[in-house]
């Protein structure tokens, strides 16, 4: 009952299912307060809050349902674009071990000819996530840019997934769809030559 | 209610389940769908456990006595607090509010980290409620809360155990269970990583708060168990190493060496197998600590016998889940393998690893000696008792290691320090430790152990504030501020390390507090009303006994005027006892407390004559007792500022945080404000006849441990209970009648016919095996660092680069990008 309540309410987004749940949650309390009216305020206290949670149950139960019963396309998860946070987190961890180590520097924890040997090691790390970023980096983008298009144009010819996955060949698995990193020659996850 | 509860319940089981199911499933399939149902669900348990709780506190506070648990735990008189707090007075409800909490936070921290680690989520959710399946299942299967009695209803409980109607005892085990349960949040994400391989160092990101603030309520946990044990238990200290205590204590040590270890990953990408190790090493931890904390395994040696049922599901829960784990290690081995280069033994990776060894052995170590009674018993029947004075034999040097190399850890850079810097880095801290030791020492303190740990409290203070002042110099030179706002700027821009750092300056006054330990002084006395004696720079008037009935319960009360050198009156003390209603045969001793930061002085009434208006008191003069619960409070500041968001700009830094200073003014308040705060210590057996007892028999009951069953075997020199006072009159007149110490140990041990009296374990026999063990896993664990550590420094280094090759557009891009990071 609740749930086709509220699907009725997500149509005209006049209340949000929380809001709609929470509002049902206070008018049990309060009714609940009047029913129970004689009783100690700790007993009627306990019993709203109780009431207020069961509205909670039901709004978790829409929450668990609700994705399972809508019929809107199911977007499949992006894994992609790692490698590039990872080189960014790389690059980000070797900026800060140079700031600290010429703050260790100037605090004078470290030797000159320490300090230059690692300062020097740490730069040129630095330098060279910089370029493989600049040079590696742009194209990962650019493709997900495109494939991210083109999904959303195959959805609103409304192909089948499968389908909109054999147009993006580059990468997806035929034997089992898995999107596989654009260079790799096997899947992932079956094994099977791309 | 009851059925509603029990089927509620089940309910989360269910749910549970469904959630394990449509989140692996949904992970494996790719299906988005089922992941969002199956996140639903997991905020369903938190509802669920949330009108269940509420369910369970209805029934307390509406006295539903048909249900078992509520009549054991509870009675009609109880004032309304303890109604609500009974919740979780016995094991059921424990396990209840466990997943309650448990499902709440696993809610949260899923909320917050759904965008940022996507991929690992499903994992997350599945993880933590795989964990709440088990509780959820040991409640369904065998220790519902909610059993109802089938035939005759009862018309009032039983009440509440007297020793846990105290407002420490009703708070103390929520904030142990959030640190508890805070721990599988790490947990999770760091098997979540193991499964789908991203083993890259962005689940430390998500996991790091979650540990620190676990880790925050661990300690918050260890210390209100300190203030409840020091204001309860009447024998005048804080730690007993009692196996709950220790129980709380054990992942303490790991998420402390983790908090410190996700450094050296973080920062040189070493160490990634020993993090996730610790992380599930400290949940396994937990569970071993709620188990401990709440089946009684370990304090009564027949536990095993009596509840066998639940025993086995913990350690076949406990064995899956670690072969599971580590199971999952191993097979991902080849992606956590980094290189590890050790440049020098004189760095912070090398400190970093002493610290963990120690902390790793430290835990190893009690948990070893808290279980070694009941291991022993099980294998061979032998009973032998492992009491605090082999604790304190092992820990002291321990945690004086650990206040070591908590001053020389900072003042270390990473990679290596030459001498030079060393010359220059430990002046300061090295003059300081001097003086601070040499003073003391030549106030006459003793040099071993309370000499030692003021001149490393001074050491680590030393270097603390040349950390400060200097961080701070140089911070004024490069943007040229004053020296306030450059301090100000240095935490905010490195809210880790500082906030560490003021963690560890309540580290060091919480070592102030232990050192305290190591002259406190106690005395026996016997007075009349009208008399009075000097204890120190005290003097004791008893004033009156007087005896008062309440409802609950009939106190005994002592009126002791306290004055001091000079003789004038500076406070009225009211020890007492309590005999409350349906629990007369365990009368509780009201401990009474007068705090100051120099000392406190703290006046136990263990036994009384109403007749003949004698009371026997026990005066206790403990210094520097309060630097204990006041370093916890700056400690609490320190956690704060380390756990503030990132992007809090620097004038964030100048508020306080919140919880820090509540938890601080908390404590103090609590604490300062009350001259006679109420305590209590539940004895069995018959009231001593009062008798004053020699220093000297005190000393020989110092050997042999408490059988009382009340107290988690003290000393009988120490334990306050009726039944200890009684052995201590024995003793006194065993030691009158010319026997010497070890004939009167040895009379003992064949009155008890075992070596379980003796409080220490005997280095013979069984009892050998907690001799060796800490040598044998102390030396084992340095060789196991010495041998890494030799590894990774003999590895060739990386080929050096030719320095001035750099592209100058590049490194002028470099310059910006390091100007921005400020």
């Amino acid at each position: 009952m609740t749930s086709s309540a509220t699907l009725t309410e997500e149509k005209e987004p006049f209340l949000q299912p929380w809001q709609f749940f929470l509002l049902g949650g206070m008018l049990a309390a309060t009714a609940t307060v009047i029913v129970a009216t004689g009783q100690s305020p700790a007993n009627i206290i306990i019993l709203s809050i109780t009431v207020v949670a069961v509205s909670f149950v039901g709004l978790g139960a829409y929450r668990i349902l609700s994705p399972l019963v809508s019929n809107q396309p199911e977007q499949p998860i992006t894994i992609g674009g790692r490698t590039r946070v990872a080189l960014e987190r790389e690059k980000m961890l070797v900026l800060r071990s140079i700031k600290e180590l010429e703050f260790d520097f100037a605090m004078g924890k470290i030797a000159q000819a320490d300090f230059d040997e690692m300062s020097t090691r740490l730069r040129s790390r630095a330098v060279r996530l910089m370029k493989e970023l600049d040079a590696g980096g742009g194209y990962r983008e650019l493709i997900q840019k495109e494939v991210a298009e083109r999904l959303s144009q195959q959805g609103t010819i409304r192909l089948k997934p499968d389908a909109t996955l054999k147009v993006e060949a580059q990468g997806v698995c035929e034997a089992c769809g898995t999107q596989n990193d654009t260079d790799a020659k096997f899947c992932k996850n079956c094994g099977a030559r791309l | 209610m009851a059925s509603l509860g029990a089927s509620l319940l089940l309910l989360a089981f269910v749910l549970a389940a469904y959630t394990v199911a449509a989140s692996v499933a949904g992970a494996r399939r790719r299906n988005s769908r089922l992941i969002e149902s199956a996140v639903g669900a997991f905020y369903t348990i938190a509802a669920v456990m949330t009108v269940v709780s509420g369910v369970i506190i209805y029934a307390f506070v509406a006295g539903d006595y048909s249900i078992r648990y509520v009549r054991r735990y509870s009675d009609s008189v109880q004032p309304l607090f303890y109604k609500i707090t009974s919740y979780w007075g016995g094991l059921d409800g424990s396990v209840m509010f466990w997943v309650f909490l448990l499902s709440v936070f696993g809610a949260v921290a899923v909320k917050v980290n759904r965008d940022r680690h996507r991929e690992l989520i499903p994992y997350v959710v599945a993880v933590i409620a795989a964990v709440e399946m088990f509780f959820l299942f040991l409640m369904v299967i065998h220790n519902n809360p909610f059993t109802t009695y089938l035939t005759e209803l009862p018309t009032d409980g039983r009440g509440l155990n007297p020793l846990l109607q105290n407002f420490y005892m009703a708070i103390h085990p929520p904030m142990m269970y959030l640190g508890f349960v805070g721990a599988t949040i790490p947990f999770a994400f760091g098997m979540a990583a193991l499964f789908t391989g991203h083993l890259d160092d962005s689940w430390l990101r998500a996991v790091r708060r979650w540990t620190m603030f676990s880790w925050f309520f661990l300690s918050l946990g260890l210390t209100l168990g300190m203030i409840w044990a020091y204001e309860e238990l009447g024998w005048g200290g804080y730690w007993g190493w009692d196996p709950v205590e220790n129980a709380g204590m054990l992942p303490w040590f790991t998420a402390t060496a983790f908090l410190h270890s996700v450094m050296v990953q973080e920062r040189r990408g070493m160490l990634r197998v020993w993090n996730v190790t610790l992380v599930i090493i400290t949940f396994l931890l937990t569970i071993v600590g709620t188990f401990l904390t709440r089946s009684g395994v370990v304090q009564s040696i027949h536990a095993f016998g009596e509840d066998p049922e639940l025993a086995r599901y913990f350690v076949a829960f406990m064995v899956t889940t670690t072969i599971f784990c580590f199971g999952w290690v191993i097979y991902r081995l080849p992606l956590l393998k980094a290189r590890h280069e050790l440049d020098s033994w004189v760095s912070k990776e090398a400190a970093f690893l002493a610290n963990n060894w120690i902390l790793l052995f430290s835990a190893v170590f009690v948990l070893f000696a808290t279980l070694f009674p009941t291991i022993t018993e099980a294998i061979n029947g032998e009973r032998l008792t492992v009491g605090p004075p082999f604790f304190n034999r092992w820990m002291v040097p321990i945690g004086l290691i650990l206040l070591f190399l908590t001053g020389i850890g900072p003042l270390l850079a990473w990679r290596k320090s030459t001498i030079d810097n060393l010359r220059e880095q430990f002046m300061w801290p090295v003059l300081s430790a001097i003086v601070g030791g040499a003073v003391p020492v030549a106030l006459g303190v003793r040099v071993w152990s309370s000499g030692i740990c003021f001149a490393l409290s001074a050491f680590v203070a030393g270097t603390l504030i040349q950390e400060f002042v200097r961080g701070a110099n140089v911070r004024r030179g490069m943007t040229g501020t004053d020296l306030l706002t450059a301090m100000i700027g240095l935490v905010s821009r490195n809210k880790r390390r500082y906030g560490g750092y003021i963690v560890h300056a309540g580290i060091v006054l919480i070592f102030l507090g232990f050192a305290g330990n190591g002259f406190s002084r106690s005395q026996q006395l016997l007075l009349k009303p009208g008399e009075e004696q000097i204890v120190g720079n005290y003097t004791i008037h008893l004033d009156a006994l007087r005896v008062t009935d309440d409802g609950q319960k009939q106190m005994i009360t002592g009126h002791v005027t306290v004055k001091n050198a000079k003789g004038d009156v500076i406070d009225q003390m009211l020890p007492a006892k309590w005999y409350y209603r349906k629990h007369e045969e365990e009368p509780t001793t009201e401990v009474a407390i007068r705090h100051s930061f120099a000392e406190d002085l703290y006046i136990v009434m263990p036994a009384f004559e109403i007749e003949e208006q004698t009371a026997s008191v026990e005066v206790h003069i403990n210094p520097l007792v309060n630097w204990v619960w006041f370093g916890f409070g700056i400690l609490a500041i320190g956690t704060g500022i380390a756990l503030l968001p990132e992007a809090s700009l620097s004038f964030a830094i100048a508020k306080v945080p919140a919880e820090a200073v509540t938890a601080t003014m908390l404590l103090l308040s609590i604490l300062l404000s009350s001259g006679a705060a109420f305590a209590q210590h539940v004895e069995t057996g018959q009231d001593p006849r009062l008798q004053l007892v020699s220093p000297k028999a005190r000393e020989v009951a110092h050997k042999l441990a408490c059988w009382c069953g009340g107290c988690s075997r003290l000393p009988v020199g120490q334990c306050s209970c009726g039944h200890c006072a009684n052995e201590r009159n024995i003793i006194d007149g065993m030691l009158k009648q010319g026997m010497s110490e070890d004939q009167i140990v040895d009379a003992y041990v064949v009155k008890y016919g075992g070596n379980q009296i003796l409080s220490e374990p005997p280095n013979s026999g069984s009892g050998r095996v907690v001799w060796a063990m800490p040598i044998v896993a102390g030396l084992g664990g340095l060789l196991t660092v010495a041998y890494l550590a030799m590894r990774w420094s003999h590895r060739a280094p990386a080929p050096a680069l030719p320095g001035g090759v750099e592209d100058p557009e590049m490194a002028a891009r470099l310059d910006d990008e390091l100007r921005d990071l400020d």
